[in-house]
C-alpha cells in the first residue's frame, strides 16, 4: 500500500511538471488521480505545494489551479491537508503573478473560495481565519472593495499582522538558505512585533511608523541590495473582481503597478530571477528563477556579534529599522561604544580603540566631492546625494560665471517663530522644494508649472519667428521644438519670467527659477518689502 | 574702504616660491598666519582637515589672519604646498611671518573619542525615536567649558563638524559675544549645522543667507543681541538673552526631527567656578545633560560636586578632555582685528563672495534707538543714591519712565544721540516693529540685522549708515552696541 502511494505521488509529481500552461485536460486529470487516491492525499498535496513554491513564476498560477481544482472537486482531506498553508500559497502566487492575472483570476479564485463548501458538507472549503488573512491582504494591496466605511489609509493592527505574515515567509524561506544570524534575528524581531501589535492597542501613528519600517524591511530583504524607497501610491487601483471564468485568459488590462509587480520587478533587477525573451517584438518572456550561488548576506560590513539577541531586547527593536549600508555600519558600530559609555564615559575617552571607528568618519563614506571635499557613502542614498551635489555645483558655477547674477547682500535673519519653523534642508543642495518663496503669490499655472510632472513649456508667441531664445539666469541657449500635441512650437523646460505677458520672451529654465528662488530668508511682509528680484 | 583679497589677486610675479610639507599620520601641522600676509595652499595628497572640517585635494585656499591647526586623521598621512604672499591692504606694522611647526602630541584621539561617545547617544535617540515617536527623547546637549584660550570653540567646530560627517544635524550655539558665530560680534547665536564650516570666511565660519548664490551653503542662525564683547559687561541682560535663546533652540529642537536626535553643543566664553549661577542657568536653559571640561582638572572636580545629585540620578555626565598644545593665546588687538573681519565680512563679503551693502541716510527721529547698560555705571549711579532712595529717572513723560523701569538693569533710551555715541558703530536692527512696542519685547525680541553708522550729523539729525541690502529699511526699534567699527 505504502508502495503504491509512494509510486503514484512519484508519477504526480512528475505529471505535474507538464503542467507549463493553463491546460484544462492536465488539471481535470490530475483532480481525478487526487480523487482516485485518497490515502496518497498527503504525498499529492505536498508535490502540489511544492511545485508552486518552486516552479517558475509564470507557472505558479496553474499549480495553483491545480490544487483548487482538487481541492474542490476531490474534497475532504485534500482540503484540510492543505487549509493551514493556502494563505501563503496564495499570497505565494499573488506575489508573483502580473497584474492582469492578479485581477482577472485570483482575485475570483479567491472569490469562489468565499462561497464553496468543502465538497458534500457545509463546512468552508478552507479555515476562515485562512481566508480573512488573505481578504486583509488583498485589502492592503489595494484589490478589493474595503468594507468598512474607514478611509482606506487607515491602517488596522490586523493589516500589519497580514503584512508581518506576509513577511515571515519570505524570512522562513532565506532562512532555510543561509545560515545568517541577521536573517534569524530579523525574524525574530518580526515575530515580536506581531505579538506586540496582538497584545497592544498602539495609535495611528504608530502603526504607520510600524508599517514604514515593514516596508523598508520588505524592500531590503527582497531587494537584498539598496532599492530606491518605494512610495505607496496614494490611491491604490483597485479592481473589481471579474466574472471572468478562471481558467480563460483574461483579456489584457491596462497594466498598474502594484506593489508584488514592483516586487517581482525588483528580484528580476536583482539577479534572482532571469528574463529570456525571443528578440521579437510581442515574444513573451520566459522567467527563471536563480539560486544565488553565495549565500545572502545583507552587508558585507557587518561586523558579527554575539549578544544580538539582547541587543535586540536592548535597543528595543532597533535592529528592524532599515538602513543602508552605511546606516548600518554606523549602527553596528556605534553599538560597541554605545555600551562602552553606558559603563563610564570617561573611560571610553581613555581608549585607544578609536582607530577602528575612525572608518565612520572617512573611507566607509569613501565618495569625496573633488569641490569641496563633502564625502558620500557608496549606498543608494550616498550616490543619489552626490549626484544631486554635483550638479549643484555645477549650477552654482555656471550661475556665478554668469556676472549678473553675482550681485547678492545680506539677507536679515528669521525671528524666532520663523526660525523655530526653518527647516535647514531648504538651504542644502539636497533640496526638493519646489514651491519656493515669490513663488507663494504666483499662482502654480501661471508659470506653467505642472504639479503633475508634466515637462514644462512656454509657448514661442505666435507674432515671433526668432526660434532661439536664452535663459535668463543661466544665458544657456534654448532652442524651440514642435509639441505635437498642442501643435505649436515651444521651448522646454522653461517658464515665463513671473510678470510677464504672453507674448514675452524673457524664459528662465525651471530649474535655474527653483534655484534662484530657494527659501534663503524670512517670509512675511516686511520680506516682501525688502527682497529684491533675484532674477 | 579696505577689503581683503580685493586688487591683491595674484599676478604671477608676485607668487612666491611655493614649499610643501609632509604631515605624519594623526599629526597636526599648526600655523599662525598674520592679517599681513596672505597664505595659500593646498592639499596635494592624502586626507587633511581643520578643526573637523576635510579640506579637497588640489583645491587652494586662501587664509588670513588665522591660528589653526591642519590634521592629518588617517594613518597615510598628508601633503601640502603652499606659498605666501603680502597683504598690501595691511599697512600696519605688526609682524609678517608666518609661524609653523608640526606637532605629534595631539589630542585629536580623545576629541574623536569624544565624538563617538557622542554620536553613540545620538544613534541610540534616534533609534528611540523612530520606533516611539509618541515619546521621542532628545539627543546629546553639551556644554563646553574651559579657561581662556583652551581650545572650546575648536572643540566646538570638531564635534560639530564631525557629528555633521556621520549625517546628524546639532545645533551649534555660541555663548561668547565676543565672536561673532554667522553673526556680529556683541551677539549671541543658534546655528544648525547642516553643512560643512566655510574656512575661508571671517572666524572660519561661514556665510549666513543672503539673496543670491554662494559657493558654500549658507546657514541659518538666530541672534540675540547681548551688545557687548565681554559676557559680564552686563551680566543680567546677559543671562536673560540666553533664558531666551535656550526657549527658542528648545522649541526648534522639539518641532525638528533631525536636530532632535542630533542635540545641542554649547560654545561658552571662558567661564569658572566661580560663574557657577551662570553655568546653572545655561544647564538648566538648554537641559544640559553632558559637560565637558576642557584641561581643568579643578574645575571638573568642582562641578562634579555641586552636581553630585544630577550625576547620581544620570542625568548629566562630565567628562573631562585634556587642552590642546595647540590652542594658543591670542592677544585683543588680534581678536579685535578677527572681530573686525567679521563685520566686515556681514557688509561687504570676502575675496571669494562679495556682498553689495547700500549706504544711505537715516533721519534719527524717525528711530527709537536704545543701548546696552554697562552695569559699572549702573551701579556707580546707585551708589550716589541716597539709601532707601528709589532710582526714578526726571524728566517729563512719567508714564513713560514708568515701563521704562523694568528695562533698567537692561537697556536705557538713547535720549540724547550724540556723535560721540554713534559714530562709526554697529546697530543692531531688532525684530521688533517700533509702534506699539511693549517694554518687554524689547528683551525678548530677537536680531533682525545690523546696520553700520559711520556718521551721525547732528545738526540735520541725519545717520550716514550703511546696510546690508538696497532697499526699504523696516521702521523698527534699534539697539546700539558696544561694538565699534571704521571703515
Amino acid at each position: 500500500m505504502d508502495d503504491q502511494s509512494s509510486s503514484i505521488v512519484e508519477d504526480y509529481a512528475q505529471s505535474l511538471t507538464e503542467l507549463t500552461f493553463n491546460s484544462r485536460p492536465i488539471i481535470d486529470n490530475l483532480t481525478t488521480i487526487a480523487r482516485e487516491n485518497p490515502l496518497a492525499a498527503e504525498g499529492i498535496i505536498d508535490a502540489i505545494t511544492k511545485r508552486i513554491y518552486k516552479c517558475i513564476p509564470d507557472h505558479k498560477l496553474f499549480a495553483l489551479f491545480l490544487l483548487d481544482s482538487v481541492c474542490k472537486y476531490a474534497g475532504n482531506s485534500y482540503n484540510i491537508l492543505v487549509g493551514e498553508d493556502i494563505f501563503h500559497l496564495y499570497s505565494h502566487v499573488f506575489q508573483y503573478s502580473s497584474e492582469q492575472n492578479r485581477k482577472t483570476k485570483l482575485i475570483s479564485l479567491f472569490e469562489t473560495w468565499k462561497v464553496t463548501k468543502t465538497k458534500g458538507t457545509n463546512f468552508p472549503l478552507f479555515p476562515s481565519e485562512q481566508l480573512e488573512k488573505i481578504e486583509t491582504f488583498l485589502n492592503k494591496a489595494g484589490y478589493l472593495r474595503q468594507k468598512s466605511n474607514s478611509p482606506s489609509n487607515d491602517l488596522s493592527v490586523k493589516q500589519l499582522i497580514g503584512d508581518i505574515d506576509r513577511l515571515l515567509p519570505i524570512f522562513q524561506n532565506k532562512m532555510a538558505h543561509s545560515s545568517n544570524q541577521k536573517l534569524h534575528d530579523r525574524f525574530k524581531a518580526l515575530t515580536q512585533l506581531k505579538a506586540l501589535l496582538g497584545t497592544q492597542a498602539m495609535t495611528q501613528k504608530d502603526l504607520q511608523a510600524v508599517q514604514s519600517q515593514l516596508k523598508t524591511i520588505k524592500e531590503q530583504e527582497l531587494g537584498n541590495s539598496a532599492i530606491t524607497p518605494v512610495p505607496t501610491p496614494a490611491v491604490t487601483p483597485r479592481a473589481t473582481p471579474r466574472a471572468t471564468p478562471i481558467s480563460t485568459p483574461g483579456k489584457p488590462q491596462q497594466a498598474t503597478t502594484s506593489k508584488a509587480e514592483e516586487l517581482f520587478q525588483i528580484l528580476v533587477n536583482s539577479g534572482l530571477v532571469n528574463v529570456e525573451q525571443a528578440p521579437v517584438p510581442g515574444s513573451r518572456p520566459v522567467y527563471n528563477l536563480v539560486q544565488p550561488k553565495a549565500k545572502f548576506v545583507p552587508s558585507t560590513n557587518q561586523i558579527p556579534s554575539n549578544s544580538t539577541l539582547q541587543e535586540i531586547l536592548n535597543s528595543n527593536l532597533s535592529n528592524s529599522i532599515s538602513r543602508l549600508v552605511y546606516g548600518k555600519l554606523k549602527f553596528d558600530k556605534l553599538m560597541v561604544v554605545s555600551k562602552q559609555i553606558s559603563v563610564n564615559f570617561q573611560d571610553f575617552l581613555n581608549t585607544n580603540n578609536s582607530s577602528d571607528s575612525l572608518e565612520l568618519l572617512y573611507d566607509a563614506k569613501s565618495s569625496k566631492c573633488s569641490i569641496c571635499a563633502k564625502r558620500f557613502a557608496n549606498d543608494l542614498e550616498g550616490s543619489t546625494k552626490k549626484r544631486l551635489h554635483l550638479d549643484w555645483h555645477f549650477r552654482i558655477n555656471k550661475k556665478l560665471a554668469n556676472s549678473a547674477s553675482k550681485v547678492q547682500s545680506r539677507n536679515w535673519y528669521l525671528d524666532d517663530f520663523d526660525w523655530v519653523n526653518f527647516r535647514d534642508d531648504d538651504l542644502l543642495e539636497f533640496s526638493t522644494n519646489t514651491g519656493a518663496i515669490g513663488l507663494d503669490n504666483i499662482k502654480k499655472e501661471d508659470l506653467g508649472i505642472n504639479g503633475s510632472g508634466k515637462p514644462s513649456f512656454v509657448q514661442v508667441p505666435p507674432s515671433d519667428t526668432n526660434m532661439n531664445n536664452k535663459c535668463l539666469v543661466c544665458q544657456e541657449n534654448i532652442k524651440a521644438s514642435y509639441n505635437d500635441e498642442l501643435g505649436e512650437w515651444c521651448w522646454f523646460d522653461c517658464i515665463r519670467l513671473p510678470g510677464e505677458g504672453p507674448d514675452s520672451r524673457k524664459i528662465i529654465h525651471v530649474a535655474c527659477f527653483n534655484e534662484a528662488n530657494k527659501k534663503r530668508g524670512p517670509d512675511g511682509d516686511l520680506n516682501a518689502k525688502v527682497k529684491r528680484e533675484k532674477i | 574702504m579696505s577689503l581683503p583679497g580685493f586688487g591683491t589677486s595674484i599676478s604671477p610675479e608676485e607668487s612666491a616660491v611655493t614649499s610643501s610639507i609632509d604631515i605624519p599620520a594623526f599629526s597636526e601641522w599648526r600655523i599662525e598666519v598674520p592679517f599681513r600676509t596672505y597664505f595659500k595652499f593646498k592639499v596635494i595628497k592624502g586626507v587633511a582637515e581643520i578643526f573637523g572640517t576635510e579640506l579637497p585635494l588640489n583645491v587652494e585656499i586662501q587664509f588670513c589672519g588665522v591660528k589653526y591647526a591642519i590634521y592629518a586623521p588617517l594613518s597615510e598621512g598628508c601633503t601640502i604646498e603652499y606659498a605666501t604672499t603680502p597683504n598690501k591692504e595691511n599697512m600696519t606694522n605688526e609682524v609678517d611671518d608666518v609661524v609653523e611647526y608640526l606637532s605629534e602630541e595631539t589630542v585629536m584621539k580623545k576629541y574623536i573619542n569624544l565624538h563617538l561617545g557622542l554620536e553613540g547617544l545620538r544613534q541610540q535617540i534616534s533609534d528611540h525615536n523612530i520606533i516611539n515617536s509618541q515619546k521621542a527623547k532628545n539627543g546629546p546637549r553639551v556644554l563646553i567649558l574651559g579657561g581662556k584660550c583652551t581650545g572650546k570653540t575648536a572643540l566646538a567646530k570638531i564635534l560639530s563638524s564631525y557629528a555633521l560627517k556621520m549625517d546628524s544635524t546639532p545645533i551649534l550655539v555660541n555663548l561668547n559675544p565676543r565672536d561673532g558665530v554667522f553673526a556680529l560680534p556683541g551677539s549671541i547665536t543658534a546655528t544648525p549645522v547642516s553643512d560643512s564650516f566655510d574656512l575661508e570666511c571671517a572666524g572660519g565660519w561661514g556665510f549666513s543667507t543672503t539673496s543670491g548664490t554662494l559657493y558654500h551653503n549658507p546657514k541659518q542662525p538666530i541672534v540675540k543681541n547681548v551688545g557687548f564683547v565681554n559676557f559680564d559687561d552686563n551680566l543680567d541682560l546677559y543671562k536673560y538673552q540666553i533664558s531666551k535663546l535656550g526657549l527658542t533652540v528648545m522649541s526648534r529642537v522639539e518641532e525638528d526631527p533631525k536636530i532632535k536626535s542630533s542635540g545641542i553643543i554649547i560654545d561658552t566664553p571662558p567661564l569658572a567656578i566661580k560663574d557657577i549661577s551662570l553655568i546653572e542657568n545655561i544647564i538648566s536653559d538648554f537641559e544640559v545633560n553632558v559637560i565637558v571640561v576642557i584641561g581643568n582638572e579643578r574645575l571638573s572636580i568642582d562641578l562634579k560636586k555641586k552636581f553630585k545629585h544630577k550625576l547620581s540620578s544620570a542625568q548629566l555626565d562630565i567628562v573631562k578632555v585634556p587642552r590642546s598644545e595647540g590652542a594658543v593665546e591670542v592677544d585683543e588687538s588680534f581678536v579685535r582685528r578677527v572681530q573686525e573681519e567679521t563685520i566686515k565680512e556681514y557688509f561687504h563679503g570676502n575675496y571669494k563672495t562679495r556682498l553689495s551693502p547700500f549706504k544711505t541716510e537715516l533721519e534719527v527721529r524717525d528711530y527709537s534707538i536704545y543701548k546696552g547698560i554697562l552695569s559699572l555705571d549702573l551701579a556707580s549711579t546707585l551708589a550716589f543714591l541716597p539709601a532707601g532712595d528709589s532710582y526714578t529717572a526726571d524728566g517729563e513723560g512719567d508714564n513713560d519712565k514708568q515701563e521704562e523701569n523694568s528695562l533698567d538693569k537692561y537697556y536705557s533710551l538713547l535720549s540724547e544721540p550724540s556723535p560721540s555715541n554713534l559714530d562709526n558703530s554697529i546697530l543692531a536692527v531688532t525684530q521688533l516693529a517700533q509702534k506699539n512696542m511693549l517694554t518687554k519685547d524689547l528683551l525678548n525680541t530677537s536680531v533682525l540685522g545690523y546696520v553700520h553708522i559711520s556718521k551721525y550729523d547732528d545738526t540735520k539729525g541725519k545717520l550716514r549708515v550703511l546696510l546690508p541690502f538696497p532697499g526699504a529699511f523696516p521702521r523698527n526699534v534699534l539697539i546700539s552696541t558696544h561694538i565699534g567699527f571704521s571703515d
